[in-house]
C-alpha cells in the first residue's frame, strides 16, 4: 500500500471551472473591436493609430499607477483597463491633440472605474464618461470632423439640419462599410462593428437583449416618426447607420458593470437606450444622443435589476399572486 | 420527448467510458462506517473477536429515516471504534480482518416469485438489505418510496450521470441491462405504479439503444433520452425533463408526485431482491490527474482511498484534493485513511493542473451566473448580500432554495466562490434559527417561572 503522507486541501466546491476568465473575456472584447480599429488606421491613416496607442498606454498606466499608489493588488492583467483604452478613443475624432485621450483615460479610470472600487463596481461606463468629459470640456474639438484633412459634415447632421443625406453624397451602402464616412474613429463603419458584435455572441461574451432590444427600439421609432420629409425606410436606415449606435449598443450598453444582469432587465435598459437616443436626436441640442442616452440608463441600471427578477424555479404567476394577496391580508 | 430546463453548464466532461471496469479484489482490512446514510446512524451488532460472513448484519438503528450496514467480506472483526469517515470527522466503525473466503451469509434469502410482486415484501426487503440513494444523497430508500405511497403518480429513475468524470452508473447500464430494467421493475411495484421512467443523456446513445434492446416496456419501464447539460441529473431537474413539473422552493419531489432512485440503487434493488444480496458493493469511477490509470472499479464498501489508488497504479503527480463524487457537487475528503461507502460515485484525485482558483476573485458584475442558475437565482446579488450579512436580502433573494449545484461558479469569470458562500449562508441560517428557538424556549421558561 501506499505508504506516503500527503496533505490534502480543503477547497471550495465545484472543483473544475470553466477555462474562460475575466482576462479571457476582456481579450475577446478586444479582438470583438479589431475589426473597428483597424478598419479607422485603413480610413484615418497613421494618426488613428497613435491615438490608440496613447490612449491604452495611458488607461493601462493610470490603472496600474493608482492600484500601486493605493497598495491594492495589481489589476491591469484583467486587461480590462485595455478595452477602457479603446473605447474611450474610438469616440473620438482623428483631429484629436495626443494629449487628450490621457486626460479621457484619468477621467475614466481613476474618477469614474476606481475610485468607485475598480471593475465590477464603477456604475458608468468609464469610457463614455470620459468621453462626455472631454466633449463638454473641448467641445469643438470633439466634434471636428476630417477625413485626410478636409472637414465634413457628418449624415446625423446633416439630418438633425433637416437636410438632405443623399444629395451630400452618402448613400446607404457608404453608410453601412463606413468607406469614406466622416464621424469618430470607431463609429464610421457599422459592419466592422457588427462583426465584432457576431464574435462577441459567439464566444457569448454578450448575450443579444441589449443590443437589439436598443437597435430594435431606435428602428421602430425612427419608422414610426420620420422626418424631414423622408421616406420611413429611408429615415429609420440612416438613423440606424449614422451616428454611434452599432458602437454603443454592441459595445458601449453591454458594459458589465454598468448595465443589469437580470434578462428581462437587459431589455428593459435596451428599450431605454434606444428610446432616450432617439429623443435627444430628435429634441435634444445635440446630433447624437447615444453616449448620453446610454449614461443616463447606467444610472437606472440597479432599479431595474431590482424590479425585473427573473423568475423562480418552481414559482408561478398563481403563485405569484397569491404570495402577493397574501401579504396585503397580512398587512391589513 | 424530454422537457428543457433553463440554464445550466457544459464542463469539459472528462469521461473515459471505455475504461473498463476493474473487480477490485477487496483489501486485507475493511473499515465500515456505521453512517453510510441520512438519518441515525447505525449502533454495531458485533464485538471484537465475532466472526462474520460476507453479507451478515453488522449495524443497525430501529429508527424509522435510517439503514442497516453489512459486512462486504466474511472474517473476524479485529476493532470496534471512531475511523476516519470520508465526509471529515471520526465515525463509529467496524474493522473487519479479511479471510479471502467470501463465506456468504445465508440470513437473506432471494424473494419468492409472490413476494417479487408484492409491494409491501420489495420494501421491507429494502430496508433490510440498507438500500439507500447510492448517486450520492444515500436517503434510505424503503423510507422514500413508502413515503410517497399514495402521492406520487411518477417514478423517476435518473441515469443522466452529469457530472465530469463519473461513469459507472454507465457501466451498470452497459454490464446489467436486464437486471437492471428488473431492479427498475421493483422499484415500481414498490411504488404502486404501472410505469417508470429512466431518463438518460444522450451522451451515453450506446446504453440507451442497449436497454431499448431488452425490451423495457415488458417491465413497465420508458427509456427518455436527455439533453446532455449539467445539472441535468439533478432530482429536480430530471424531474422537470420527464414530467415538466416543477418542485416549489423549499417543497419536496413528493409534493409534485415524482419519486427520483438513481441506476445504481436499482441495480442493488435488483441484487437484495433477486439474489438476496444486501448493498456492499458499487461501480465507481477514480480519476484526476493524479491517478496513474484511471479506471471504473467494482468495489466493495470499506475499501481504504490508499487501497484503491493502488489498484489504479498509484499516483503520477502529487496529489492536492480528493474529491467524493462528480467535480460539480462532490465532497472534499482530507485523508487517504477514508474509506468508500455506498454513496460514493467516484473518487478524484487533483492536482494543480485542475485547480482554477486565483489569488484575487474579483467579481466583474457579468451576470453569467444568472444564466446559468438552474434555479432562477441571482446568485450576484446572493453573494453580494451575504458578504454584507444582511439576512433579510439573502432571504429575499432565495438564498436558501439554492441546491449547490455549482453552475455559478463554474461559469464565473471572475472566479467567485459562489457555491461555497451560499452553501456557508445556509448554515448560518440554521444557526440563526438553533438560536432564535434557543432563545424562545429559554424565554418561555422564564415566563412559566413568574
Amino acid at each position: 500500500m501506499i505508504q506516503k503522507e500527503y496533505t490534502f486541501d480543503a477547497s471550495y466546491q465545484p472543483q473544475v471551472r470553466t477555462k474562460t476568465d475575466t482576462s479571457r473575456v476582456m481579450l475577446d472584447v478586444i479582438i470583438g473591436l479589431a475589426p473597428a480599429m483597424i478598419f479607422a488606421v485603413w480610413q484615418f491613416g497613421f494618426k488613428a493609430l497613435a491615438l490608440i496607442a496613447v490612449s491604452v498606454v495611458a488607461s493601462v498606466f493610470f490603472e496600474w499607477g493608482y492600484r500601486k499608489l493605493m497598495k491594492k493588488p495589481n489589476s491591469i492583467g484583467d486587461l480590462s483597463a485595455c478595452v477602457t483604452g479603446i473605447l474611450l478613443v474610438l469616440c473620438m475624432p482623428v483631429d484629436a491633440p495626443l494629449w487628450m485621450p490621457v486626460v479621457g483615460a484619468f477621467f475614466a479610470i481613476v474618477i469614474v472605474k476606481q475610485l468607485y472600487g475598480g471593475i465590477g463596481k464603477n456604475f458608468l461606463n468609464p469610457a463614455l464618461a470620459g468621453r462626455a468629459f472631454l466633449f463638454f470640456s473641448w467641445t469643438s474639438t470633439m466634434t471636428k470632423w476630417t477625413i485626410d484633412g478636409v472637414t465634413m459634415a457628418t449624415p446625423l447632421s446633416i439630418l438633425k439640419a433637416g437636410g438632405d443625406v443623399t444629395a451630400s453624397g452618402f448613400d446607404l451602402m457608404q453608410m453601412f462599410t463606413g468607406i469614406g464616412l466622416p464621424g469618430s474613429l470607431g463609429e464610421v463603419s457599422a459592419a466592422a462593428l457588427l462583426i465584432g458584435g457576431i464574435w462577441l455572441l459567439a464566444r457569448k461574451v454578450i448575450n443579444w437583449r441589449i443590443p437589439v432590444a436598443f437597435i430594435g427600439t431606435v428602428a421602430v421609432l425612427t419608422f414610426i416618426f420620420p422626418r424631414g420629409g423622408y421616406s420611413n425606410v429611408d429615415w429609420m436606415l440612416y438613423n440606424l447607420l449614422s451616428g454611434g449606435l452599432f458602437l454603443g449598443a454592441i459595445f458601449m450598453a453591454t458594459d458589465y458593470s454598468s448595465s443589469p444582469v437580470t434578462l428581462n432587465g437587459q431589455l428593459l435598459y435596451g428599450f431605454g437606450c434606444g428610446a432616450l437616443t432617439v429623443l435627444i436626436r430628435y429634441f435634444g441640442g445635440f446630433p447624437e444622443g447615444v453616449s448620453f442616452a446610454i449614461l443616463i440608463m447606467n444610472l437606472c441600471a440597479w432599479a431595474i435589476d431590482k424590479g425585473t427578477r427573473g423568475r423562480q424555479f418552481g414559482v408561478t404567476k398563481e403563485d405569484l399572486k397569491a404570495a402577493k394577496k397574501a401579504a396585503k391580508e397580512a398587512k391589513a | 420527448m424530454p422537457y428543457k430546463f433553463r440554464g445550466g453548464v457544459h464542463p469539459d466532461y472528462m469521461k473515459a467510458p471505455d475504461e473498463p471496469v476493474i473487480v477490485v479484489t477487496p483489501p486485507p482490512q475493511v473499515i465500515i462506517p456505521m453512517a453510510q446514510h441520512i438519518g441515525a446512524p447505525c449502533q454495531p451488532l458485533v464485538a471484537v473477536g465475532d466472526y462474520v460472513t460476507m453479507g451478515q448484519k453488522i449495524g443497525e438503528n430501529p429508527a424509522p429515516v435510517s439503514a442497516p450496514v453489512h459486512s462486504p467480506v466474511s472474517g473476524k472483526v479485529v476493532a470496534v471504534e471512531p475511523r476516519p469517515h470520508p465526509l471529515g470527522d471520526m465515525i463509529m466503525a467496524v474493522v473487519i480482518e479479511n479471510d479471502y473466503q467470501d463465506t456468504p451469509c445465508t440470513d437473506m434469502a432471494p424473494l419468492t416469485e409472490e413476494e417479487l410482486k408484492n409491494p409491501e415484501a420489495i420494501l421491507a426487503r429494502l430496508r433490510e438489505a440498507g438500500i439507500v440513494g447510492m448517486g450520492g444523497a444515500m436517503f434510505p430508500t424503503a423510507f422514500k418510496i413508502r413515503g410517497g405511497l399514495g402521492k406520487v403518480d411518477t417514478l423517476i429513475i435518473n441515469g443522466a450521470e452529469c457530472e465530469p468524470y463519473l461513469n459507472g452508473d454507465h457501466w451498470t447500464m452497459r454490464l446489467h441491462p436486464e437486471e437492471l430494467l428488473k431492479g427498475i421493475e421493483l422499484a415500481r411495484i414498490a411504488s404502486g405504479l404501472d410505469k417508470a421512467y429512466y431518463g438518460i443523456e444522450k451522451n451515453k446513445m450506446d446504453a440507451i439503444e442497449l436497454l431499448n434492446s431488452k425490451n423495457p416496456a415488458q417491465y413497465g419501464v420508458e427509456i427518455v433520452p436527455e439533453e446532455v447539460k449539467y445539472p441535468q441529473g439533478a432530482e429536480k431537474m430530471q424531474i422537470k425533463a420527464i414530467t415538466n413539473r416543477e418542485v416549489k422552493p423549499g417543497g419536496l419531489p413528493a409534493g409534485v408526485g415524482c419519486n427520483v432512485v438513481s441506476t445504481q440503487t436499482a441495480y442493488a434493488i435488483y441484487k437484495a431482491c433477486y439474489l438476496g444480496i444486501p448493498c456492499y458493493e458499487r461501480i465507481l469511477t477514480v480519476g484526476g490527474s493524479a491517478i496513474n490509470k484511471p479506471y471504473n472499479l467494482q468495489c466493495r464498501v470499506g475499501t481504504p482511498f490508499r487501497y484503491i489508488v493502488e489498484q489504479c497504479g498509484g499516483f503520477v503527480k502529487t496529489p492536492k484534493k480528493i474529491v467524493l463524487g462528480g467535480p460539480m457537487m462532490g465532497l472534499i475528503a482530507t485523508s487517504l485513511d477514508a474509506v468508500n461507502i455506498k454513496g460514493t460515485a467516484g473518487i478524484l484525485f487533483f492536482t494543480e493542473e485542475e485547480d482554477r482558483t486565483v489569488e484575487n476573485p474579483t467579481c466583474i458584475r457579468c451576470g453569467k451566473c444568472i444564466t446559468v442558475c438552474p434555479m432562477g437565482l441571482e446568485p450576484v446579488y446572493m453573494y453580494m448580500y451575504f458578504k454584507k450579512g444582511d439576512f433579510e436580502n439573502m432571504k429575499k433573494y432565495h438564498i436558501l432554495d439554492c441546491f449547490e449545484c455549482g453552475s455559478c461558479s463554474f461559469n464565473c469569470p471572475g472566479r467567485m466562490p459562489l457555491t461555497h458562500s451560499f452553501k456557508t449562508a445556509k448554515l448560518l441560517f440554521a444557526a440563526k434559527a438553533a438560536e432564535e428557538k434557543a432563545r424562545a424556549e429559554a424565554a418561555a421558561k422564564e415566563a412559566e417561572k413568574k
